[in-house]
């Protein structure tokens, strides 16, 4: 569904990502690791529209949308999930999620619930503000709040970056129930939480792929992997 | 002391009916928009320019400059403003001060240069606290006060007030869900440009109608907007207020320095609470 050939990606003059291809079919969950600087983020900046490849293309469901905008791409089905947390402080749990629910002209209802599907105990908080969440219920709202208006594909930038274990779990079976559900790119630096649910794990150093694990085994391998970074 | 107290008050009305635009395209667009103060200049002279055509009625005249003023703020935004999200904040003085030249020399073009005196349009006076002052500013004072009202409202109640706040918040994250950011902001942007213009309209008949009256007005607003905080509607209207009533007391006393003391107050919340752009 998603077909990134080839892509080379700048700040100004600094190229950071050379030459990335990479082909995810519907359903799947992918993960992205490699170590600080590597380019993570920028590849999935690239693919959401915030970053324009100066080089190669990237198609969606036979579309071309390399340099289209970040809120076209969010339109097509393709949400991005910031990494540092960064929900709407100043409003509410629910005015966060009526907010997604506005473009996709989807009832704020309804988004609720699509919440609530995913982490139950989000009800209790639906009043409060945003911004007084704790970093567990902020990351939970953030997929949620992707979550609305049925995307096709999630990318998501360290979800458990900065959370205590028993948090990490939490994100862990949010992730783990929509697995198979809606395709997934994932970029996650902690490997155990890679280890449990990826399907194939994507290596990244320098603004490259340097390699690209596909059997259990290797994936379950935390030392290995740890060798790739 | 009441009356300076009256007048600091109906200056603070002014400056924060003026100073919401500027606030809010700063804290949304990170755009320093030197055009606002021609906005507010234009407001003035298009007062002028409709009183006539309604016989001298303000209230309608008013409302005339206000509306005519959304094509000039929308044309500002449109090949202005929109070229500008985004690129370095330099550019956007450079770019936004040309409009203020170019407008202001059409304005002498159109108007001439010479300073155009407007009477007090309600003329009657009122008995506050056993003072008497011209209804015209205490009007002004209300009109600011339901404007503050109407706009919290508007920023917590309603789908665009909240697409402005979570855009105050974090732009990218807005159009990650799919929403056109940049409409929004156009909007805003008019609804600030309008809010200008009618502090022109207000202030025409306290001070009188030049092509420079923005100028001043501007650096003043730039520091109500800075203490106030960026896009911060609440902070800006306490602001707005607080540097009116210093601006007349500072007056009372020694005239030429009510200005300056403005900006020494702005130094001196800056050192303590430094704005982050
Ligand atoms: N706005 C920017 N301007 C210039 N260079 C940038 C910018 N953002 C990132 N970079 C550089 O691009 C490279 C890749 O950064 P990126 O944020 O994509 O890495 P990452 O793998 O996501 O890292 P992290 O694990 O710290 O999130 C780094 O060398 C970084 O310094
Ligand atoms: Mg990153």
């Amino acid at each position: 569904m998603l077909s990134v050939k080839n892509i080379d990606v700048a700040y100004g003059h600094a190229r950071v990502l050379h030459d990335i291809s990479l082909e995810l079919e519907a359903g799947s969950m992918v993960f992205m690791a490699g170590r600080n600087g590597a380019g993570k983020t920028t590849f999935l900046k690239s693919i959401a529209g915030f970053m324009k490849p100066i080089a190669g293309s990237i198609s969606f469901l036979g579309r071309d949308i390399s340099g289209m905008a970040p809120e076209k791409v969010a339109l097509m089905g393709i949400r991005y999930v910031f990494q540092d947390k960064r929900v709407f402080s100043n409003l509410t749990v629910r005015e966060n999620l009526e907010l997604a629910a506005y473009p996709v002209k989807e009832k704020t209802s309804h988004a609720i619930e699509k919440v609530m599907s995913i982490y139950p105990k989000m009800d209790k908080f639906l009043n409060l503000r945003a911004g007084s969440l704790s970093g567990g219920q902020r990351q939970i709202l953030l997929i949620g709040r992707a979550l609305v208006g049925d995307p096709k594909l999630l990318l998501v930038d360290e979800p458990t970056e900065g959370l205590a274990a028993g948090t990490i779990n939490d994100i862990l079976n949010v992730l783990a129930v929509m697995k198979g559900k809606v395709s997934m790119i994932i970029v996650e630096q902690n490997l155990s939480v890679v280890g449990m649910l990826a399907e194939k794990v994507y290596i990244m150093r320098e603004g490259k792929i340097v390699q690209t694990c596909t059997s259990k085994e290797e994936i379950a391998d935390k030392e290995r992997l740890e060798q790739y970074l | 002391m009441i009356n300076t107290i009256a007048y600091g008050l109906t200056i603070g009305a002014i400056l924060y009916i003026i100073s919401i635009g500027l606030s809010l395209t700063f804290g949304t667009m990170r755009i320093v928009n030197f055009a606002h103060g021609f906005v507010y200049t234009i407001g003035a002279y298009l007062l002028i320019t409709s009183l006539p055509m309604v016989r001298d009625n303000f209230f309608l005249a008013a409302v005339i400059a206000v509306v005519a003023v959304i094509p000039i703020a929308y044309a500002i935004e449109r090949f202005v403003i929109r070229k500008l999200y985004g690129v370095s904040i330099d550019y956007a003085i450079i770019a936004t001060y040309a409009v203020v030249l170019i407008g202001v020399d059409s304005i002498k073009w159109i108007w001439g240069a010479s300073p155009i005196p407007l009477s007090d349009p309600i003329g009657k006076y009122v008995n506050i606290f056993s003072v008497t002052l011209p209804m015209y500013r205490v009007l002004i004072i209300i009109l600011a006060l339901v404007i503050f009202g109407v706009l919290t409202v508007f920023f917590k109640k309603t789908i665009v007030g909240k697409i402005v706040t979570a855009s105050l918040e974090d732009k990218d994250a807005v159009k990650s869900l799919g929403i056109n950011v940049d409409k929004y902001f156009s909007i805003v942007f008019v609804i600030g440009s309008c809010l200008a213009a009618l502090g022109g309209v207000l202030y025409a008949p306290i001070t009188s109608v030049h092509p420079y009256m923005g100028m001043m007005v501007l650096l003043i607003s730039f520091a109500v907007v800075l203490v106030g905080g960026l896009g911060n509607i609440k902070g800006t209207f306490v602001s707005a207020f607080v540097l009116g009533l210093i601006m007349a007391i500072t007056g009372r006393y020694w005239g030429p320095a009510a200005e300056t003391m403005v900006f020494v107050v702005m130094g001196i919340v800056l050192i303590f609470k430094p704005v982050e752009v």
